[in-house]
Parts: structure tokens; C-alpha cells; sequence
């Protein structure tokens, strides 16, 4: 993956110290994509085979509309993040193409003659307009890169994008539920045939705002109080934001019924703190005050205590037909596709309700079996570590929380909904980042990577030269 | 901070192993129970494109005959056949369009074996997995039947001749193989085959609501009394427990036994004396009188023949063949008037053909009992053996010289002249060597009803190599009954007449 000598690599180091230079790896980025597109174009095409046997006449224009798109992130990269991790955009690719191509395969069946059941919840445009909410969530990443040069700079909206964020978290609870509420989950702001999820973009505003939060205040939240058993207890007045971020979890759980959402709010800000203060007690705290939320919630609200026996049983009963119908459905799709998979639009996914959103990813264990979901879930892991690797390379602190936050974030995002499909945790309907059919996840997701690839360039970018030509002249570093 | 960003990678890692590790117990571990699962639509939908395995009577003389098979109708959708209809319908069950989803969607072999015949069994898991990669359809292992098509249908034809509800069970003695099970009235297995639901319905609603039971497969799931079969146990417990030297010692036999504290009193058909009132076992087990082995039972007192019972097999409810086979009933008695009566087959005993069937081979066999058993081999589609059933001993349920005393005793019911089954299973009836023993059951509120004909026998004298046992419900009398639909499927399968 040599295709482009990088200038930096082979530029002599000036002055009398060799400094190891990292490259920008853009060619191998490009690479990458354009392989990311010619899988999504293969796979398009071979689900239309498995459909009715021939190729689908929209793949001329689903894959070069798609390649297209990457080309123009890829473009925007090379301009405005050269040092940005080279993984990243083609992982992120990836799943969005394999993400199209599924709610594609979903949308035909039964349709035209395909074999299978219509999926009444999927319109016949679905996936065109997954393809749209693709250009907006590209358009959105460019946006990012192009806007924001630096993730620092956020650090000064830090108490505007709490607000924001907590603000739109809160809409739908307010809302009625005619307004906000599709399927019993109370997260959505619906206007017109519009839908939109706050939650997916609170949870980056609120990355925002812990990161901000967190660097002024991580000095006095590492103080000790306390120590019991061996485990340093923080001062009680420091526990005042924890718990107000506690309770502010519990609420939307409690009227939104979205446990997946509190989840990932709760464990993303817990997270942050423990980055922030390296203090394991905070950790220990909040996984305590979480199960005991959780436990509380199932025993107090029905719908909550229902998840568990779901879980725990899903054969048991009337289950299997009726509150574990999802699950069981899910679960026996994936166990009917095996090792190697049914082969993408032979298999049965239309039986599972909601197959395109929550429960995408049994449509692909279905169809692409073990192995597809494997990769899927490698593909997944290699974002979070790449994210990861962004934060622990960058030096400044802020930069380092959010993308720390935003990387684990995403880890337990996948957990919380490939768990849940795959009956390991309680099913808490969450999108599956990049795949599920949804424009918010999407444009969210993208915005994500933008902002971890903004990160790693920071990250990779390697210091400025001091210019001996020009005299002693001290280099200051900017920021 | 970074060292805390390391830690939570470690967490993340934690989290992505462990979603990969359950996602490979769900998708190879949890296969086969997940596709079992009561209700699963996409076994439901996948069992039409499979072709699930044959079962194949192979337990000759002559040559094999498959009684089941997949046939492709159209656009690769496969059908269950059955082309002998009726005749094999007690041994094969059927296989409806409910069979992968649900336990009441198939019965007989085609539910005993499903996991084999649907191609879902572990054994069959490497096969599938070849077949998968080189991008076959599953394919079923193919069941090879230890039931003689000869006697099969010889019994079918004599049941359906008689016309009342009836069974018959034949077995290799020295095997336990079953060599034929018929019951009447019974079904057409096709008619479940349809692949129509409501045409299902409709059928399945037809014949569960028959006041004839054609579903029920009597020759395992029905008990009878025995009658005077049972003298087979009562004189195998008095010669193993010493009570009678030989088949020719004499045992008291009053015209009329007053039961032990009981006004009732016991007589002999018709109410004739038994020979002088002490005649040798023999001649009592030959006129088959009641009074002899009523005050024999007593003798040998209700422990022992219970536990004579048990190792002929009755009070045994795990027996599998492998259909489930109800338990046959006999039991512990302290009350001498209830131990008499159930000496002779009456009060609470209950059997199935089968297990009279097994009384008879027991004997047949010098007194050892073989586990009976109906597979008796199962091959993968690729012909490879994937399991081969072994005859089995259950027990040795009396010595070999308490078997041959048994057995002569037998062989003179019919070739005594004075023996209930002379006219109809001996020389007058056949050239065959066939030993039996006669039962006419009492039954009904007040013995109103009509009796039940039983005959139990093993043939050729000599070297048996089949053990037969037929149960008439109201047949009368059971040497006029039940002994000729016996002597018809011994004749069948021996191929002599």
C-alpha cells in the first residue's frame, strides 16, 4: 500500500536532528475506499441475484452515486485533515454501502415477484432514500472537517452544547406522544413524514459538554475523600453532576422508555469521568448506580421488567408469539443462516419485525452468517480502536475526552444492540451505528467519524519544523 | 489519561469478544436447537426444499420396500409419499407439513427418527456441512426398518379382514426385531402429507374426532386383559419358584375355587371339572383352566408373580422401540382372591400386544427376553452407516429349562387334540410347528361386553424364529379370533402354508 509517496516521508529532515515523520497514508485511505465501494457494488449486485436472479437495474446508479459520494470525503480529507487516520473513512464506508444494500434486499422482498413476505414497515423508496440520508450524512462530515480545524475549538461551546443537548433530549419526552412516539419508544420528533431521533445528536453535543465539562474540573474531581476498602470515594458535594447525570439518564428511561439511549448516555458521561480523573471508584460508582437504576426500573415499570423476562425466556410460554416474537425471530434467522449465510437475499429476514432498524443485524448474520457478522462486528471494533488510538495519541486534553468518549460510546452502542439481538444482554432497541435504516443514526454516525479523524489528525500532525534559514526564530506552538 | 483511555480499550475489547463469542455459540452451537424450536417459520418454509430421508422395511424375506420417500412435485418443493398407504401406517406415522415445527406434527418413525430422516441430527452435521459448501439441499438419512413387508401386510390384510379394532405385533425372538405391527382400524398416512394447512385442519380434525381411533397405534399404545395368556407368567413363576417340579407334576384343580375371603367363586369355561381335579400343569395349561392357575397364583402369592411379571416386561414405562410403548400393567397384589383372578389374567392386568408378543418370544428364546427394537440401521445420503442397531438383551426372565417346560406346554394347546388352539393353529390348520397359548378376556362393566380374543405364539417349535401376538377387542373367543390372523402372518413369513 505504497501507491503515493508521501512528501513528508522523504523530505530530508531539516536542521541537524532526524525527526520521525508519520505519513499521511492518503493513498492508502483511497485504496481502501475504493474497495470499501467495489464490496458494496458486489454485494448490491448479488442480492438482486439472490433475489430474482438478475441484476438489479438501480446498481448503476446506487454504486457510482456511492463511489461518488467517498470521492468527495476523500477529497475533503486529503484538503483538510492530509493526517487523519487512514482507516477510518473506508470502515465507516463499508458499513454504510453493506447498510444500503441490506434495506435494498429488505425493500424487494415480496416486492416484484421476489420471493418472501412485503415488510410493510419499509416503503419501496427506502433504500433511495438511505442513499439520501447518506449524501446528508457525507455532506455533514465535510461540514465538519471543513468547519471545525481544530476539536479544541469546541471546547468553547462546552456549556452551549450541553444545553443543546439536553434540550434535545428532552423534546420528546415533552412532545405528545403523537409527535414523538413510534412503537412505544417516546425519542422521536415527528413533523410531517420527517422523523428524526435528538437523541443520536444530544449524545455528541453531551460528548461535547462532558469534555469541556471534565477538563475544568477534573482536578477537583480527582480530590479524595474518603477511602473504603480500598477504594477512594470521592467528596460528596463532588457527587452532585454524577448524580444529576444519573438522574437525567433514569428520566428519559423513564419517559422516553428508552433504555438503550439512557445507556449509552449514562455509560458515555461515566466513561469521560474516568478518563478525566483515572479514578476507578467513579467507574465502580457508576456501573453500581446503573444496575441498581436498571434493577429499580424493572421492578417499578412493567415494560422494563419485561425486557428481562424476554431475555431470560424467550421460549417460555406464549413468548415465542408474542413479546419475545422479535427476538426469537431474530435469533432463529440467525441460527437459519449458520456459518456461511443464506447468501444475501436468500434468506427469510422479512419474518423479523423491524428487521431494517434495530434488527439489522440479524438480517445479516441471516443472510451473510457467522462469517459476514464477524467481520461486521471486526469492522466495528477496528473504528472504536482507531478512535482509541486518536485519543491516546493527542496531546490535548480536551480533544483526548471526546474522542475517548466518542470511540467507547460507539463500542457500547454496538454491545448494547448486537447484545440484545444476540439474546447476550436484555433487548433495548438502539439503531445499529451506519447500518440500521434511519437518517439520523447515519448523519450522526458520520459526524462521529469526522470528529475522530479530526482528532487523529491533530494526533498524526507532525510539529512544525523550527526554519533554521531564517534565524533563530522561536516556533510557538499554536494553541 | 491515557492510562485510562487503555483500560477502556481493554473494556471494549472485552465487550467485542464477548459479542463474538456469543455470536458463535448463536449461529453454530445453537443451530439445531433453534431450529427445533416449536413455531420456527424458516424450518418451516425450509423443509419443502429438502429431501427428507426414505424408510425402508428391510427386515425381509424377499426384498426391501420403501414404505416413505420425498417426492419432488414442482419448483423444487418436495412432497411425502407413502406408497403403501394403510399398510405401514401404525409403523410410520406420518410426516405433515408441521413436523419440523411442532412435536405434533409427525408420529410414529417419521417422529422417532425425525432429526435423522429431516437431515438436523449432530450425526449428520459433517455431511451437511460438505453438502453445504458444494451447494446441495440437505438431505435426510434414509431408516432401514427391521418390519418383514411379507408379514406386514399379511397382518394388515387379516385385521382388515376381521373388520373389528385389533392389533398385531411379530417379533424375532432371538432378536427382538420387530418383524410386524399392525393396527386396525388406522389412517392414511398420505392423507397428512398434503401440503395444504387448511386441508390439514380439516383431515387431522376428520380423524381425531373418529369414535374408531384410527390414529391409535394399538399394538403399543392400548392395553388388553390378557385372559388366560398370562398362565404363560403365573406357571413361569411357579416352576422358577420351585412351587412345580416340571410340566407334568399335577397341581390341584377343584370344579369350582371358592376365592379366598370372597363369596365369589371361580369356575372353568362352562363350568366343566379339569381333568381328575389334580391333572398334570400340562393338561391345565392345554384346556387352559381357570381354577388350577387361580389356586396356582395363590400358591406362588402376588410377590412373585409380580416380580415374574416385571422381568417378562410388564409395569414398564420407559420401554422405546424407538416409538414409546405404553406400559403394561401388572400389579402388586396382597388380596388372595384379587392375586387368583390376576393369576389368570384377569382383575387390573393390562397388555399390550407387544408385550404378549414379547411372553411368547421370551420363551421362544430359552427364556431370555431381547430388547425389542424396529431400526435397524440408519445410512447418510451418502451411504455411510451412520448408526446399526445391536439386539440387545433386556433380561433372562427364567431359566432355559423353566422356558422349555413352558414351551411344551405350549406346543400342546395346539397339538393336543383337547388344546383350545388345536383347531385353528395346529395340524388340522397348518403344517407349522406353532406353539401358543389361547386368552379370552373378560371385559366390560359386569363382563357385559364382548370378550377379548388373545393368542400368543412362537413358530417353528423347533428353531422359532417368530413370535406373534394378536388381540381381537371383542373378538370372542381367542383361539377362533386371534389365532387365525396369526397363523397367517407366521405363514407369510416363513413363506409356507
Amino acid at each position: 500500500m505504497t501507491a503515493l509517496p508521501s512528501a513528508a516521508a522523504t523530505m530530508p529532515p531539516r536542521g541537524g536532528l532526524p525527526v520521525a515523520m508519520p505519513r499521511g497514508r492518503r493513498g492508502t485511505e483511497l485504496a481502501m475506499l475504493c474497495f470499501a465501494v467495489v464490496i458494496m457494488a458486489c454485494a448490491y449486485a448479488s442480492a438482486g441475484l439472490g433475489l430474482n436472479g438478475r441484476i438489479p437495474s438501480g446498481l448503476i446508479v446506487y454504486a457510482p452515486g456511492f463511489a461518488v459520494l467517498m470521492a468527495a470525503a476523500h477529497v475533503t480529507v486529503r484538503k483538510f485533515a492530509p493526517w487523519a487516520d487512514p482507516l477510518l473513512l473506508p470502515l465507516a464506508a463499508l458499513l454504510n454501502g453493506l447498510g444500503i444494500v441490506m434495506i435494498y434486499r429488505l425493500q424487494q422482498s415480496g416486492r416484484a415477484g421476489n420471493p418472501g413476505f412485503q415488510i410493510s414497515t419499509l416503503t419501496t423508496h427506502a433504500a433511495s432514500y438511505q442513499l439520501l440520508w447518506t449524501v446528508i450524512g457525507v455532506a455533514a462530515f465535510i461540514a465538519v472537517l471543513i468547519v471545525i480545524r481544530e476539536a479544541r475549538v469546541l471546547q468553547r461551546y462546552t456549556y452551549t452544547l450541553g444545553t443543546i443537548g439536553l434540550i434535545l433530549l428532552a423534546i420528546p419526552a415533552v412532545l405528545p406522544s403523537s409527535l414523538s412516539s413510534v412503537q412505544g419508544a417516546k425519542v422521536w420528533i415527528l413533523l410531517g413524514g420527517f422523523s428524526i431521533q435528538p437523541g443520536e445528536f444530544a449524545r455528541i453535543a453531551l460528548a461535547v459538554f462532558f469534555a469541556g465539562y471534565l477538563v475544568a474540573k477534573r482536578d477537583v474531581l480527582s480530590l479524595a475523600g474518603r477511602r473504603v476498602l480500598g477504594i477512594d470515594l470521592p467528596r460528596a458535594r463532588d457527587l452532585g453532576p454524577v448524580l444529576v447525570v444519573w438522574a437525567a439518564s433514569l428520566l428519559i428511561l423513564v419517559f422516553e422508555s428508552d433504555i438503550g439511549t439512557s445507556a449509552l448516555f449514562f455509560g458515555l458521561f461515566v466513561a469521560m469521568l474516568y478518563i478525566a480523573t483515572q479514578r476507578t471508584s467513579w467507574l465502580l460508582l457508576g456501573i453500581l448506580l446503573f444496575l441498581a437504576g436498571s434493577y429499580g426500573a424493572s421492578v417499578l415499570f412493567s415494560h422494563v421488567g419485561e425486557r428481562f423476562t424476554i431475555w431470560l425466556h424467550p421460549f417460555a410460554g406464549t413468548n415465542p408469539t408474542d413479546a419475545a416474537y422479535q427476538l426469537v425471530q431474530g435469533l432463529e434467522g440467525m441460527a437459519f443462516g449458520g456459518i456461511f449465510g443464506t447468501g444475501l437475499g436468500q434468506g427469510q429476514p422479512f419474518h423479523t419485525p423491524l428487521v431494517q432498524s434495530d434488527f439489522i443485524i440479524s438480517g445479516f448474520g441471516e443472510e451473510l452468517g457467522l462469517t459476514g457478522l464477524m467481520a461486521l462486528l471486526l469492522i466495528f471494533g477496528l473504528i472504536v480502536q482507531r478512535g482509541l488510538r486518536a485519543a491516546v495519541a493527542v496531546r490535548d486534553p480536551f480533544s483526548k475526552l471526546l474522542a475517548g468518549g466518542l470511540a467507547f460510546v460507539l463500542a457500547l452502542q454496538v454491545f448494547v444492540i448486537v447484545g440484545g439481538v444476540t439474546q447476550l444482554i436484555p433487548l433495548t432497541g438502539i439503531t445499529t451505528p451506519f447500518l440500521s435504516q434511519g437518517g439520523s443514526s447515519l448523519v450522526a454516525s458520520w459526524i462521529v467519524i469526522a470528529l475522530l479523524m479530526r482528532v487523529s489528525d491533530s494526533a498524526r500532525r507532525p510539529a512544525p519544523q523550527p526554519i533554521q534559514d531564517e534565524g533563530l526564530t522561536q516556533v510557538v506552538r499554536a494553541g | 489519561m491515557n492510562r485510562a483511555i487503555r483500560r477502556l480499550s481493554l473494556a471494549c475489547l472485552v465487550l467485542f469478544v464477548a459479542l463474538m463469542l456469543n455470536v458463535n455459540y448463536l449461529q453454530v452451537f445453537r443451530v439445531n436447537t433453534l431450529a427445533s424450536e416449536a413455531g420456527n417459520s424458516r424450518t418451516f418454509d425450509a423443509q419443502f426444499h429438502n429431501q427428507r430421508g426414505e424408510i425402508v422395511a428391510a427386515g425381509g424375506p424377499g426384498k426391501q420396500v420403501i414404505i416413505a420417500e420425498s417426492r419432488l412435485i414442482k419448483g423444487g418443493i418436495y412432497q411425502r409419499y407413502y406408497p403403501h398407504s394403510y399398510v405401514y401406517a401404525p409403523v410410520t406415522g406420518y410426516d405433515s407439513i408441521y413436523g419440523s415445527t411442532s412435536a405434533f406434527g409427525t408420529t410414529g418413525i417419521e417422529h422417532a427418527e425425525n432429526n435423522l430422516l429431516a437431515g438436523t441430527a449432530p450425526s449428520l452435521a459433517v455431511h451437511n456441512l460438505i453438502g453445504l459448501i458444494s451447494g446441495k439441499s440437505r438431505q435426510g438419512a434414509t431408516v432401514y426398518l427391521t418390519i418383514s413387508p411379507a408379514a406386514q401386510l399379511a397382518a394388515y390384510q387379516a385385521l382388515t379382514a376381521m373388520g373389528k379394532p385389533a392389533a398385531a405385533v411379530a417379533i424375532n425372538p432371538s432378536t427382538g426385531a420387530i418383524l410386524a405391527m399392525a393396527s386396525f382400524p388406522t389412517f392414511n398416512p398420505n392423507d397428512y402429507a398434503t401440503l395444504d394447512s387448511r386441508t390439514l385442519a380439516r383431515i387431522d380434525n376428520r380423524y381425531r374426532r373418529a369414535a374408531s381411533q384410527p390414529l391409535l397405534n394399538r399394538a403399543i399404545n392400548q392395553t388388553f386383559p390378557p385372559g388366560s395368556t398370562f398362565k404363560i407368567v403365573t406357571s413361569s413363576t411357579a416352576f422358577s419358584t420351585g412351587k412345580v417340579a416340571n410340566e407334568n407334576a399335577p397341581i390341584p384343580a377343584p370344579q369350582f375355587y371358592h376365592l379366598p375371603g370372597s363369596s365369589s367363586v371361580l369356575t372353568n369355561d362352562g363350568g366343566a371339572p379339569c381333568g381328575n381335579g389334580n391333572p398334570p400343569i400340562v393338561f391345565a395349561f392345554t384346556v387352559s383352566c381357570n381354577t388350577a392357575f387361580g389356586k396356582l397364583g395363590d400358591t406362588v402369592g402376588g410377590a412373585a408373580l409380580h416380580q415374574y411379571a416385571n422381568l417378562f416386561g410388564f409395569n414398564n414405562p420407559n420401554l422405546t422401540i424407538p416409538l414409546p410403548v405404553s406400559p403394561s400393567n401388572y400389579p402388586p397384589l396382597r388380596d388372595p382372591a384379587q392375586i387368583a383372578l390376576s393369576a389368570i389374567g384377569q382383575f387390573n392386568d393390562a397388555v399390550t400386544p407387544l408385550q404378549e408378543a414379547m411372553m411368547a418370544a421370551a420363551m421362544a428364546n430359552g427364556g431370555k427376553l431381547m430388547r425389542p427394537y424396529m431400526v435397524s440401521e440408519v445410512q447418510a445420503p451418502d451411504l455411510s452407516v451412520i448408526s446399526q442397531t445391536q439386539p440387545a438383551e433386556l433380561q433372562q426372565v427364567v431359566s432355559p429349562q423353566v422356558a422349555a417346560y413352558v414351551r411344551t406346554m405350549m406346543l400342546s394347546v395346539t397339538h393336543n387334540p383337547s388344546g383350545t388352539a388345536y383347531a385353528t393353529a395346529g395340524p388340522p390348520a397348518t403344517g407349522i410347528a406353532i406353539a401358543g397359548k389361547t386368552g379370552t378376556a373378560q371385559n366390560g362393566v359386569n363382563n357385559t361386553n364382548l370378550d377379548d380374543a388373545v393368542f400368543t405364539c412362537f413358530a417353528p417349535y423347533s428353531n422359532p424364529t417368530i413370535a406373534v401376538a394378536v388381540i381381537v377387542k371383542g373378538g370372542g373367543f381367542g383361539a377362533d379370533a386371534a389365532a387365525p390372523i396369526a397363523l397367517k402372518i407366521i405363514q407369510a413369513y416363513l413363506g409356507q402354508h
